[in-house]
């Protein structure tokens, strides 16, 4: 057998590993091992005790020096954000601020829903939880003012997912780290992708009530001193995301210090709001489990992606790819088709860690190459640029398995907190905003300008 | 995908033993949110000390990478005693008694040998680092004790997940449906009630 015969049998293993139940970071690393093993003995002609010792010793070092990055210290930072965000009293107060600036459009309570998750995603990169606060926030407002049940699920539901590509991201941080991108230009490239899905969650909510008016009723009678008196509880929002963005867009500090003072704004108003030391202290414990969670992933697929590199495997599926003969974009459709399908029945993260390390030098070649031009690339792109614009696809992505069944755990998270509206009625809620995701993903591929314009900037 | 943590208990020695393992790991997962909140203070403190007082913090970026790792490990344990760490249980989920212990019973067993394997290559990652007396290009840390707080921690994963065989190995033997000491897997729904408890109560303040 060739080596990259044993790496695609090793990887059908892994398949296999992942679906009997192993954790998906100790499946890798286990097949990163044993390929090493494997490819020592073979290629390199040791014999099976000394190819054992190599491989224990080379792989055993990877969980502290792939580790050991102060820019991975972005991770937990961004994460410790979210849990304090919620102690800090930012919800209802951005709730309250859409809701007098926005509810008068047609189904504007849906509007402000989705444009406060938006801005609430902008202090917390937590998905899920968004959706569990604002379907504890929005939707009983919603059903007080007449709004079809399934209608506001849906809307909570997909609101949450905004939270992926406002910064501060933490999935777009670990996009950085696995393809040894730009953190900084990542985070800013979320920016206007991430206005511009609510901006077309928004329309689509605006669209549908007015062709079914009982969706949602507009709500009015706010004066412009209500208006403009709802502003001052929310704008500490504001304050946050203009620390982060100035930091990293005005070169004013690291990503990381960027991340850090955010979350440090955001305990002291925690603190000042009361939070106690048993409120930090569980707020601490989940951010650390969280992080472990995410590093163990790091680091169990980087063993992997060692293996894979011995193995050229991913050089190898890009040259594949790349001598297609076919469109660029069909094969890059394809691609996000396979996306779609593995979204639907596994994690986010475990999702892009599994594929990223072979779908982005793929995605990298079918462009031209990492060192290519915009004018001489397939997709209109230079090879930075097609990293960094593939990085907000794919994260787009796999916020779209948020709401898909059958484990769209947004759509869960709100029929589990909403014990009167079924999990089925949550989906079809949520069912059209999959149609503005697709759009939205089909804008993006078509002016890739919409992700790139902020990061060319820096 | 399983972020479960439902984990039985009753009076047997294994469940005894999960408890005062999970106490520990408890302990040292919130040294671990301490470190995240501590590369936070200093991550501000560098930030401002730089751009107002022309003062960094000294050293900023080795005191990072020795942070970075300890954050990184300390619940590693206690997230497997969970169920934490991200699997896919589709097809485990949809078995049913002793095959379905069997089935996770494989699956920890290749945890472990995968442990014990990466326990070897770290310790002797730190050991090297000891006998060389490695430290960082700032300030002259040495990198041993950060690189053992991972082989540690790899030791204490390593008895959880003998804890764990244990639970299975006893529930396969007994075929019982609620086995202790290990996490059952849970439906999206429990998932989703369990995540949403994560913040209940904490959007009840009112607008001030």
């Amino acid at each position: 057998m060739t080596t990259i015969e044993i790496a695609i049998l090793l990887s059908g293993v892994l398949v296999l590993l992942v679906l009997i139940g192993v954790r998906v970071a100790f499946a890798t690393a286990m097949i990163g091992i044993t390929g090493m093993f494997i490819f020592y003995m073979t290629e390199k002609g040791m014999d099976p005790g000394r190819a054992m010792l190599v491989t224990l010793k080379l792989s055993g070092q990877i969980p502290h020096s792939k580790t050991a990055s102060h820019v991975l210290g972005l991770i937990p930072v961004f994460i410790l954000i979210g849990y304090l965000a919620y102690f800090a009293g930012l919800t209802k107060a951005i709730f309250e601020a859409a809701k007098r600036w926005v509810g008068w459009l047609p189904g504007g309570m849906g509007v402000a829903t989705i444009f406060s998750t938006a801005g609430f995603a902008a202090v917390s990169g937590a998905s899920v939880a968004t959706s569990a606060v604002f379907a504890r926030i929005a939707i009983p407002e919603m059903l007080a003012l007449g709004y079809d049940k399934r209608f506001a699920a849906g809307v909570v539901a997909a609101g949450g997912t905004l939270a992926s590509l406002i910064p501060p991201s933490a999935i777009l941080v670990i996009y950085a780290i696995i393809t040894e991108g730009s953190v900084g230009k990542l985070l800013m490239a979320g920016f206007i992708p991430g206005a511009v899905s609510a901006v077309i969650y928004a329309v689509m909510i605006v669209g549908m009530a007015k062709r079914n008016p009982k969706l949602g009723p507009p709500v009015t009678g706010y004066s412009w001193s209500e208006r403009f008196a709802s502003l001052p509880p929310a704008a500490p929002i504001l304050f946050v995301v203009a620390i982060i963005m100035y930091c990293i867009y005005g070169g004013w500090g690291t990503p990381t210090e960027a991340g850090a003072l955010g979350a440090f704004v955001v305990l002291c108003m925690a603190l000042y709001r009361g939070m106690r030391w048993k409120d930090l202290s569980g707020a601490l414990i989940e951010s650390a489990k969280l992080t472990t969670m995410i590093f163990t992933m790091i680091w169990g697929v980087l063993i992997f992606v060692r293996y894979l590199g011995f193995a050229d495997l991913p050089n190898t599926f890009a040259a594949f790819i790349a001598g297609l003969h076919q469109p660029a974009i069909l094969t890059l459709l394809i691609i996000l088709g396979v996306y779609v399908i593995l979204g639907m029945f596994m994690d986010a993260i475990g999702m892009l860690i599994l594929t990223l390390p072979v779908t982005y030098p793929a995605v990298i070649a079918l462009n031209g190459g990492i060192d290519i031009t915009r004018e001489a690339s397939s997709l209109g792109m230079s090879g930075e640029e097609c990293g960094i614009w593939f990085g907000i696809i794919v994260v787009k992505m796999a916020e779209l398995c948020l709401i898909t069944p059958p484990i769209g755990l947004n759509c869960f998270v709100v029929a589990g907190v909403r014990p009167d509206i079924s999990v089925q009625d949550v989906f079809r809620g949520a069912s059209p905003f999959f149609v503005a995701d697709v759009v939205t993903v089909g804008v993006l591929i078509a002016f890739p300008g919409i992700v790139l314009w902020l990061p060319n900037l820096l | 995908m399983s972020s479960a943590h439902n984990v039985h208990t009753d009076g047997s020695w294994l469940s005894h033993f999960d408890r005062a393992l999970f106490a520990i790991e408890t302990k040292l997962t919130l040294l671990g949110g301490l470190a995240v909140m501590a590369a936070m203070l200093i991550s501000v403190a560098n930030i401002l000390g730089r751009k107002l007082l022309n003062m960094p913090v000294p050293g900023y970026v080795a005191i990072m990478q020795q942070i970075v790792p300890v954050m990184a490990f300390l619940g590693i344990s206690y997230c497997q005693r969970l169920g934490g760490h991200i699997r896919m249980d589709l097809v485990t989920g949809a078995l049913r008694g002793r095959w379905r212990w069997l089935a996770e019973f494989i699956g920890i067993l290749v945890m472990l040998i995968l442990s014990g394997a990466l326990f070897y290559g770290a310790q002797n990652h730190a050991m090297r680092a000891l006998m060389l007396g490695d430290t960082t290009d700032d300030l002259g840390i040495h990198t041993w004790p950060v690189k053992m707080v991972v082989v540690v921690m790899f030791v204490f994963l390593i008895l959880r997940l003998f804890l764990q065989l244990w639970g299975y190995g006893r529930a396969m033997q007994t075929g019982e449906e609620m086995p202790v000491a290990v996490p059952m897997i849970e439906d999206a729904a429990t998932q989703a009630l369990n995540e949403a408890k994560t913040v209940s109560s904490l959007d009840e303040e009112p607008l001030k």
